[in-house]
């Protein structure tokens, strides 16, 4: 194991809600609390915590300090419940949230800011102290502790899923935007690859254009469709040419690009191969032998999943699924 | 002090100089009061031939046992005035600087004379603890470990074995010759041409080999090494020696039964070798060598060997020697490529080295000269070269500086390419080429063939079909390119060797923050290093090329045989250890940062040359058994002591401790005439950590309203320094004395105005604070 | 005849472009931008510089000559924010910091605000249920884009979760009531508003 620079929790842990796997991926979530609760990791919802604001921060909607304001609460909340880990599920708020601590602690002149905001309209008890966050070391992704205890996961071992021809996909906002803080590099970044290994079902050592992005691109993917789908054939092709079984994953942004929009890539380039695009946490899970219904939540991928369970020979029962509909 | 001195003063006019500012008829009036003054006598110029006359005849006449010269500064004329007080002993005077740092910097008469008579004082009163010294002559034996046994290594122990001396040269590889025989071929400005590399340097191999004065060591590291007394007492471990060098005939026999293969080395990883091989053809010494990590131990090759020369069970040698002076010359390697694996070196068997390239272009290379693209066997159709990898870059895994050479590599072998290949295209992408010097023409030179530059840093390569891919932005016609190449190769910077950091590490050698041997001053002492007697030359020191390796490897050989023959004498200002406090707990050793001290049997031995007299031992003494020579605590305490003689209640007087780089900055105030507050009275110390706190309290409770300290920020002692005065202030707290009154503030030589800002400041602060 | 720029040597009033950067909220503490040596690293691994007319190292080049024009230009609306330029740069800069900082400038200005405010219903509902959702006005495209499935999921959201056994995902009442202050306290709602006005102008 390559030595690890940062602290990772294992206990008094906020799992900090993403509103990407709420809403489109809430399989992530079921998956991640089922690995944890296998794990042995303590930790707490909190559902007086609000998103991070990143989509809209990089929609450039938020600024900067009503983003940081928000994290100052956030951070006023779970340093109160004692649970001040922060692990999120997704990239963004990962670094979002480092980002709004190194705001805090390092400029005096935003933390007084929104001090002086908090204090003004009776909100005193979100007030931030300089230091109350780490921005290293209390905040974590969910693939930091996943990737720390990892030599436990094969103890949890229910099914074997060996000889899948998988390529990883890393977050850009997990690797690049702090990347002091990543862990097993982020130019050719490994950390999911880590985790495979010790499930017997080792990832591609490296495939044309591995570190670059999904194409999302949080405006683009809206507002510039053309632009964002052309940077996500780049990596498409790619994985089309390495003939992939799965493509893991570590953020609900790039699972919405390369699962919602495989048919529309399809289309675009007339190339089809089929893969699966599943969260590491998804895949730890069917590992360790969790319900592709009622845990992974399989039903909501766009992609099925269940010709890869077939590969697999993983049973299940295909009325889980009641939102595939065939269209006439 | 029982015994009464007979100290004679002598003041020196300076032409005008001091006495149009100091009135010294009131200054001899107050010193005649003091009865240890035997003789007071004035000169218009006391440096003259007359001024030695006088003072030479007081001393006689008046049997003077110490004497005060009231004059310039040390630095101008202490030389000439240890000469004149012959018959006394040369360390039996001080000099009080009247001129630069009184008459030159206060403008008034009378404050003047008040600060010159404090300044006289204080070095009466300091000079009474003057003992006579010798200068201590030093002897370094003419016996010198090289460490490496590349070109900077060979042409030192080439250079030191002519002038006489005994060298051992010592190499971790098999064979000698480092980067340079592997490149195949150097860049020779004056022809514009690339000659064979080898041809030049087997001469030097050859000379090295047969001079009796220098014994190698090849498969040698070194393993420990231990200061003693001036000599380093090293221990050198050398390699199992499986194959008898006096019976091998280099046959070859063992290398054809061999069946194990290991990554070839002496080509860069390009092919593999046998576990028992000789690295290369012409390697030195041409005995076969074994690599034990890779052979399975199945005895072939002792079954063919017709000499019966292999031993599978031979084990290490110890060595053990003493030297008189250490060259570390231990090379650099190069930029891990994998740390940037978007450049596909680890994944793509296309992508090489430049040394990879010099390889397939060596006529002892794998390919016996041909350029080969590697997955194919066919000659490139396009080479495509990318400059600063790993260098110029200041993420954490790479390098900030510029790796020097590079440039002139990457053009080197795309001419070479072109005058063999001309119809292979050859592109470099870079970002600045650099090419100081001469070399400049041979850039242009090569341009002038056809070689393509474009400016830009690529940011990845992948493969398409059967060829790479490129991709970069010429910066110079903003254009997004992507360009199919055969053959990619990386410019990896140098970098600093792990041979360079475990002899430095070793020997306790400071690295620089690039992790190479930190010389002692990287401009004036290019080859020194903190450590006095270890030496350091070539990339070991930092990038450079082969021409300035090779002058780097010559000064170090001068410098060793300055010390061996110099017939050495060094000021007596060094440490000196009380023998009765001693209780030899060794820590002084470990806190020298020249390694000047060493554990001898009953005593801890201060090696004259090693001490620098820094002082830094007496701090960390548990028992306060070290003194400096002739610079004891009690002499300092004089010297203050001295200073605030009479002082009248309504003066204020601040004492500034400067290191000697303070020093000559406040010289430098007065040769610039720029003004200074007259309550500032400077006692120079060698190094800051000198002043201890039972000086400064003493300063504070005798009449000093405050205490400056003025030291040079950029030695390894500063932040050391920096927390002793927080500390200090600390103490002074407690004693109920307002910290305010000790300041520590930087001084540079040329800065000298702003330290009489400084001053005038803290002169105008501590007004303040008295009322 | 050809005008050339004339670099004044008169005493600076105003800062210029790369300072009013360096000096903006969202500028990490030690950016390398006056560091940069226009190599071009960041241009080659850029996606955005790959698909279109942005080009990452000329964005530098030009804050860096203080064209204060490149805040009204189209290009800077083409960045990722994949942080690709900021994870290699050798000398320490981001592209993408400063493009953030430039498009904050732009939406100083009503050319900024018209690039945002079709994405102005994610503020309503963080302002609603201080929750992110897909803005309003893309629903369409995406619901060709994602099929009937992806339709069905929204409509069935909350049993789906409850399949899996989880908790509600919106906050606790007295919770959005303090999103809801702190983004009135900090001056949010005051720039939704302004943004949204640009749109009402129209």
């Amino acid at each position: 194991m390559e030595e690890i620079k940062k602290f990772i929790p294992t206990e008094k842990i906020t799992l900090f809600r993403s509103c990407l796997v709420s809403a489109e991926y809430p399989g992530v979530e079921a998956s991640t609390k089922y690995v944890f609760d296998k794990l042995g990791v303590e930790y707490v919802i909190d559902r007086n915590q609000s998103c991070c604001t990143g989509l809209g921060h990089y929609y450039d909607i938020f600024d900067e300090l009503s983003t940081t304001a928000l994290a100052a609460r956030n951070f006023s909340y779970a340093i109160k419940n004692n649970h001040k880990q922060y692990v999120p599920m997704c990239a963004t708020c990962y670094a979002i949230l480092k980002t709004s601590a190194k705001n805090l602690n390092e400029k005096e002149d935003v933390r007084e800011k929104i001090n002086k905001a908090f204090r003004e309209n009776g909100l005193e008890e979100f007030q931030y102290t300089k230091g109350d966050i780490d921005p290293t070391n209390d905040i974590t992704h969910v693939v930091d502790v996943l990737y720390y205890l990892k030599d436990k996961i094969p103890e949890h071992k229910q099914r074997d899923i060996s000889g899948l021809n998988i390529a990883t996909h890393h977050g850009c906002h997990y690797c690049k935007v702090h990347y002091d803080d990543t862990l097993c590099g982020y130019r050719n970044p490994e950390v999911i690859d880590k985790i495979c290994e010790v499930m017997d079902s080792p990832a591609l050592k490296w495939y044309d254009q591995k570190p670059r992005h999904c194409g999302g691109g949080f405006r683009q993917r809206y507002a510039n469709r053309d632009l964002s789908l052309d940077a996500t054939v780049d990596k498409f092709l790619s994985l089309h040419r390495e003939k992939i079984d799965v493509l893991l994953v570590m953020c609900p942004n790039c699972q919405v690009q390369f699962d919602r929009y495989q048919y529309v890539l399809e289309e675009k380039t007339g190339d089809k191969h089929y893969y699966a695009v599943l969260n590491i946490a998804q895949l730890v899970a069917l590992y360790m032998g969790a319900d592709s219904y009622k845990v992974l939540g399989i039903q909501t991928h766009t992609v099925n999943l269940e010709p890869l369970l077939d590969k697999l020979a993983i049973e299940y029962n295909p009325k889980g699924d009641t939102l595939h509909v065939t269209e006439e | 002090m029982s015994q009464k001195n007979r100290i004679g003063v002598f003041l020196c006019h300076c032409g005008g100089n001091i006495s149009d500012y100091v009135n010294l008829e009131e200054i001899e009036e107050k010193l005649s009061e003091n009865e240890e003054i035997c003789s007071i006598k004035h000169h218009e110029n006391l440096c003259s031939l007359e001024g030695r006359n006088i003072i030479k005849d007081q001393i006689l006449r008046e049997n003077l046992d110490r004497v005060v010269i009231s004059a310039c500064s040390k630095i101008t004329h202490g030389a000439t005035f240890e000469k004149y007080i012959k018959p006394l002993n040369p360390y039996l005077y001080e000099m009080p600087n009247v001129r630069e740092q009184c008459s030159w910097v206060t403008n008034d008469t009378g404050k003047a004379t008040k600060k010159a008579l404090s300044l006289i004082n204080s070095a009466i009163e300091s000079v009474k603890y003057n003992e006579p010294l010798k200068k201590i002559p030093t002897t370094v034996k003419d016996s010198v470990l090289v460490i490496g046994a590349g070109i900077s290594g060979i042409t030192t122990a080439n250079s030191l074995a002519k002038q006489g001396m005994k060298v051992t040269l010592i190499e971790k590889r098999p064979a000698v010759g480092g980067a340079m025989i592997q490149v195949g071929k150097v860049f020779t400005p004056d022809k514009m041409s690339e000659d064979c590399a080898a041809c030049l340097l087997n001469p030097v191999i050859d000379e090295m080999v047969h001079n009796e004065n220098i014994t190698l060591l090849t498969n040698t590291v070194l393993e420990r090494s231990t200061r003693n007394s001036g000599n380093f007492d090293v221990i050198l471990r050398k390699k199992p020696e499986y194959v008898n060098p006096e019976k091998c005939t280099s046959c070859g026999n063992c290398t054809h039964a061999c069946p194990t293969f290991a990554p070839d080395e002496w080509n860069e990883g390009l092919n593999s070798r046998k576990a028992i091989y000789k690295p290369f053809p012409q390697a030195v010494p041409s005995t076969y060598t074994l690599d034990d990590e890779a052979c399975i131990k199945c005895g072939a090759c002792i079954n063919v060997c017709p000499t019966n020369a292999i031993h599978l069970d031979a084990i290490d040698e110890i060595i053990s020697l003493t030297v008189g002076s250490v060259v570390i010359a231990t090379g650099h390697q190069r930029f891990d490529t994998s740390k940037r694996p978007e450049y596909g070196h680890s994944f793509y068997e296309d992508v090489v080295s430049q040394m990879q390239l010099a390889r397939l272009m060596g006529v002892n290379g794998p390919t016996d000269g041909h350029l080969q693209v590697p997955s194919t066997g066919k000659v490139p159709r396009r080479v495509v070269m990318i400059q600063c990898v790993g260098s110029r870059d200041q993420m954490p895994d790479a390098h900030k500086y510029c790796s020097k050479v590079c440039c002139m590599v990457a053009l080197k072998n795309a001419n070479l390419i072109h005058s063999h290949y001309p119809d292979t295209e050859v592109i470099i992408c870079y970002t600045d080429i650099r090419t100081p010097g001469v070399y400049e023409k041979y850039y242009k030179y090569v341009q002038d063939n056809g070689i393509q530059l474009i400016r830009g840093r690529p940011g990845e390569i992948t493969r398409e079909d059967d060829h790479m891919l490129v991709r970069i932005e010429d910066t110079i016609t903003h254009t997004k390119q992507e360009i199919p190449t055969d053959l990619v190769v990386l410019s990896a910077a140098l970098e600093s060797s792990e041979g360079t950091i475990d002899a430095a590490k070793t020997l306790g050698v400071p690295l620089t923050e690039d992790k190479f041997v930190k010389e002692k001053h990287p401009k004036m002492q290019p080859v020194s290093t903190d450590i006095e007697g270890i030496f350091v030359c070539g990339t070991a020191q930092g990038p450079k090329d082969i021409t300035d390796s090779i002058i780097q490897a010559n000064t170090a050989a001068t410098k060793i045989s300055e010390l061996v023959n110099g017939g050495l004498e060094v000021e007596p200002f060094i440490a000196t250890i009380n023998v009765k406090k001693c209780v030899l707990c060794g820590t002084c050793i470990d806190n020298c940062r020249y390694q000047a001290l060493t554990m001898n049997k009953h005593s801890v031995r201060v090696g004259p040359i090693a001490c620098t007299g820094c002082g830094d031992c007496i701090i960390t003494c548990p028992e306060e058994a070290i003194s400096i020579q002739g610079q004891s605590d009690e002499k300092l305490e004089a010297s203050i002591a001295g200073l605030l003689k009479d002082k009248p209640d309504d003066e204020q007087i601040i004492i500034a401790f400067l290191d000697d780089i303070g020093n000559v900055s406040a010289n430098n105030m007065g040769i610039n005439r720029v003004a200074c507050p007259s309550s500032i009275r400077i006692i120079n110390v060698p190094f800051i950590n000198r002043v201890k706190y039972r000086h400064i309290k003493y300063a504070l409770t005798h009449g000093a309203d405050g205490v400056f300290l003025g030291e040079y920020p950029d030695t390894p002692k500063h932040n050391d320094i920096r927390e002793n005065v927080k500390v200090m202030k600390k103490h002074l707290e407690e004693d109920g004395i307002n910290p305010e009154r000790l300041l520590i503030h930087s001084v540079f030589i040329p800065y000298f105005r702003g330290l009489a800002n400084q001053f005038k400041e803290f002169d105008e602060e501590l007004q303040v604070l008295s009322k | 005849m050809t005008k050339l720029n004339r670099r004044e040597m008169a005493e600076k009033t105003e800062k210029d472009l790369a300072h009013k950067v360096l000096d903006d909220i969202k500028a990490p503490k030690d950016l390398g931008l006056l560091r940069c040596v226009q190599c071009g690293l960041c241009t080659s691994v850029c996606p955005a510089s790959r698909h279109s007319e942005y080009d990452a190292r000329e964005i530098i080049k030009r804050v860096l000559d203080n064209d204060e024009t490149i805040i009204e230009d189209e290009v800077i609306w083409n960045c990722f924010y994949c942080y690709t330029c900021h994870s290699v740069c050798p000398v320490g800069n981001s592209v993408c910091h400063v493009n953030q900082i430039l498009r904050e400038m732009a939406i100083q200005k009503d050319v900024g605000k018209k690039q945002i405010e079709s994405f102005m219903s994610f503020a309503d509902s963080y302002l609603e249920e201080g929750l992110g959702v897909i803005p309003q006005e893309y629903q369409g495209q995406l619901k060709i884009d994602y099929g009937k499935h992806w339709e069905n999921l929204q409509e069935n959201l909350q049993e789906v979760r409850e399949d899996l056994g989880l908790d509600s995902m919106y906050l606790l009442p007295e919770a959005k009531e303090t999103v809801d202050k702190t983004l009135e306290a900090i001056g949010f709602k005051k720039r939704v508003q302004e943004i949204k006005d640009v749109r009402n102008r129209k």
